[in-house]
């Protein structure tokens, strides 16, 4: 290329991006002898990862064999899904398990870990350094390129993040559209553990993952959370990007310091006080994200670049997934690199192995829920309706009513059938 | 042959507002995840591009615990040849005076020749600005601050500084020591060649008390006159947060008006 100053190192694998993806496929690259260089935009390792707070811990027990050194806060025990119709009340639903199966944990923490894990299994980071683009020989993805500079590579792996701006330079992708992504927004809410324990009723080392629908996204797709740290509480709410700028009025930070300030809310929050803030963007529509193919001639997509995220309606599973597939890049490097063959045919491994991996199977079972997500009624009509069926039930000062009465009431009130209700009710659990 | 240049920096907590212990008051550095001072990336710039210019080398020095070595990488990502790292569990402590000594003793012991020292206007977390003057001291070499330009000129070096309202014009002999006025230019970005050098190759030399064999009297807490004897908070004012209530900008503006009266404020 032109004007392009092409570097005498050369690596075996280079990865875009030191998030939960890169990084685990750096680890285990680096792990099998791979000559593996990660690069990364942020100015350390873990400066640029957002999430909201919780981990499932399967996929990463997998990857990683001292996974008993990972930074966990709490492991989640509880887990709590809450409508609110307004501010001031809440109908909750709560479950409390004796197995826990995921973790809360700063992500910053998590991702500085996965880093070290990297690092010491051989594999070089550097950071300060946004790659530009992909650096092409003959058609083929060959090494990666950051300004004027250009670093070759046998292969390369995209786990650049739901931003996409290497893939979109490359023509893989088309620029985001905002229906295809929702915008989170956290604050970390800090104290002593003693407090959190106290506030939510939970003994050491024991979690809550917390979840809210309605008033809390003004009631627009999308859901708010609360998971519990060590010794702080992360606050957020997601909104689809879409509905946000059609419905919200205010800025989105607002509808956090809604939350944080609701009445129903105070008993927990008391005497928290703000750490941090922060947004990032989430793959929503994940089937419409991911790129036509997670190969092609020497590269391979990962994480959240190539839309691996799970929405579940109540919890989210991203890291663990973009760990996964990073992982699971690095073995179809492993076996492509057996055959001395880097072509988009021999990488195909990685995504036959990503469908018969839980990262897929589990998307696939929850295909529907982003259709479900995009209905308004979820998130406006029915949290009214139940909220008018408890009350007159909870608060009904003549005794209280029946609830079959009161169901029928509440719609009536809201201007809702009966019917339509099923109907929807039906829908909705058969694509859950 | 060009200038062989010695950048002096500092590595500091990332915060424009440094926390103190009140109970001991010392930094509170835990957490907060360190950079090289800010106005030392402007004198990194100032250097760079006298390097660009004249040729010659530059080797970016710091008197620090080891974890400074990433702060040599940004500088070597930038575009700095080299770092050198002056570290000792005898040079912890140090005020500015103890500081100075060991960086001014340690150009004199490793470093065979130079012709310009450029350092920051200023740190970030105690903004003293005495080391630049107090190496030039040690080293009894000329020292000009708030440099805004330097050109060479005959062997000399014409330079510029900036005051408030009027501009100076100075020429000195060369090897001398100057600090670079906050905000001058603007930091260049790491690039991927530069950083790739520092991270593979790790051009920093390390230098303990073993090598240098100073006097440890004058270095670290021992060789430190200042003591920070008592620091006292501004106190903060409690704030009553409220939110402004009303749903017209009219009803907003009397409801403040109402609780500022009701506060006594007007
Ligand atoms: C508000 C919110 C809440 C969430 N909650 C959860 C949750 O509770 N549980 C869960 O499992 N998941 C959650 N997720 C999803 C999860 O954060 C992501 O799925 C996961 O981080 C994806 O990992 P990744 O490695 O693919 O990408 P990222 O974590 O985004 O990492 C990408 C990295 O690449 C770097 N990068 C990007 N472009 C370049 C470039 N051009 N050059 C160099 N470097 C580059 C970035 O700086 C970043 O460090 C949440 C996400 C958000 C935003
Ligand atoms: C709140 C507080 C107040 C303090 N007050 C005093 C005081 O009044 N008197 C005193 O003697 N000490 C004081 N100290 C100690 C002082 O921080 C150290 O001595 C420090 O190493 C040098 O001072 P500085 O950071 O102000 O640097 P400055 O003199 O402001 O730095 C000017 C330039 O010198 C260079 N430089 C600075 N430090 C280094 C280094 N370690 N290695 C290489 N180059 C460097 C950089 O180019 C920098 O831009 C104080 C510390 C604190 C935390």
């Amino acid at each position: 290329m032109e004007g392009m100053n092409i570097l005498d190192q050369k690596f075996d694998v280079a990865i875009v991006g030191a998030g939960p993806a890169g990084l685990s496929a750096a680890y285990y690259l680096a792990k099998k002898g791979f000559k593996t260089a990660v690069l990364e935009r942020g100015r350390e390792v873990g400066s640029k990862s957002i999430y909201g707070g919780r981990i499932y811990a399967a996929p990463l027990k997998e990857i990683y064999p001292n996974f008993n050194s990972i930074p966990v806060h709490r492991w989640v025990k509880r887990e709590r899904i809450s409508i609110m119709p307004d501010y001031e009340s809440m109908i909750s639903i709560d479950y409390q398990g004796k197995e826990a199966i995921s973790f809360t944990a700063y992500l910053t923490e998590v991702v500085k870990w996965m880093g070290i894990q990297a690092e010491s299994a051989g594999a070089t980071i550097i950071t300060d350094v946004p790659v530009t683009n992909f650096y092409k020989e003959n058609n083929k993805v060959s090494g990666v390129v950051s300004g004027e500079d250009v670093l070759r590579s046998d292969v390369v792996i995209d786990a650049e993040g739901v931003n996409r701006l290497v893939l979109e330079a490359s023509g893989i992708v088309k620029p985001l559209k905002p229906e295809l992504v929702a915008l989170g927004v956290k604050e970390v809410l800090k104290g002593e553990s003693k407090q959190i324990e106290d506030a939510f009723g939970l003994s050491q080392n024991e979690g809550l993952a917390w979840v809210f629908l309605g008033a809390a996204t003004a009631n627009t797709p999308g859901g708010a959370f609360l998971y519990t740290n060590r010794d702080s509480v992360s606050l957020g709410v997601v909104v689809l990007l879409d509905k946000a700028i059609a419905n919200v009025k205010d800025h989105v930070s607002q509808l956090v310091e809604s939350l944080r300030t609701a009445p129903a809310l105070k008993n927990y929050l008391q005497n928290l006080r703000i750490s941090e803030y922060s947004a990032h963007l989430i793959p929503e529509d994940v089937w419409s994200l991911r790129p036509e193919r997670l190969v092609y001639d020497g590269l391979l997509i990962t994480g959240d670049a190539a839309g691996l995220l799970l929405n579940a309606g109540y919890t989210y599973r991203g890291v663990d997934f973009a760990a996964y597939s990073g992982y699971l890049a690095g073995k179809a490097i492993e076996q492509a690199h057996a055959k001395g063959d880097y072509s988009a045919g021999s990488l195909s491994s990685y995504e036959s192995m990503l469908e018969e991996s839980i990262v897929i199977k589990e998307l696939k079972r929850f295909r529907k829920v982003h259709e479900v997500m995009k209905n308004g009624l979820l998130f406006e009509k029915y949290p009214k309706i139940m909220s008018g069926v408890m009350k007159r039930m909870f608060e009904n000062s003549d005794g209280p009513s029946k609830a079959w009465d009161a169901i029928n009431e509440s719609c009536k009130e809201n201007q809702y059938s009966m019917l339509k209700l099923l109907i929807d009710g039906y829908r909705m659990v058969r694509s859950l | 042959m060009g200038l062989e240049i010695i950048l002096l920096f500092k590595y500091v907590p990332n915060t424009t507002t440094v926390n103190v212990d009140p109970n001991t008051g010392t930094l509170i550095r835990e957490g907060v995840p360190s950079v090289v001072n800010p106005h030392d990336l402007v004198a990194a710039e100032f250097a760079l591009r006298l390097k660009e210019k004249y040729g010659g080398r530059i080797r970016a020095m710091i008197m620090a615990p080891p974890s400074a070595t990433k702060g040599i990488e940004y500088l070597v990502g930038m575009g700095v040849d080299e770092g050198i790292l002056l570290t000792d569990r005898a040079y912890g402590g140090a005020d500015t005076l103890a500081t100075s000594y060991v960086i001014s003793q340690a150009i004199k012991k490793v470093v065979d020749h130079y012709d310009l020292i450029v350092a920051g206007q200023e740190t970030l977390d105690s903004s003293t600005a005495h080391i630049g003057a107090q190496v030039s001291s040690w080293l009894g070499i000329p020292y000009v601050y708030y440099v805004t330009e330097a050109e060479l000129q005959d062997g000399h070096m014409i330079l510029t500084r900036q005051l408030e309202t009027y501009v100076e014009k100075y020429r000195v002999k060369l090897p001398a020591l100057i600090s670079v006025l906050m905000h001058t230019l603007q930091p260049r970005d790491v690039t991927l060649k530069n950083k790739m050098k520092a991270v593979t190759q790790k051009p920093v030399k390390v230098y303990t008390n073993n090598e240098l064999q100073l006097n440890t009297l004058c270095t670290g807490l021992k060789g430190s006159p200042t003591i920070v004897a008592k620091t006292e908070f501004i106190g903060k004012i409690p704030r009553k947060m409220q939110v402004i209530q009303g749903k017209t900008p009219e009803e907003m503006v009397s409801w403040l008006i109402s609780k500022l009266k009701e506060e006594k404020v007007i």
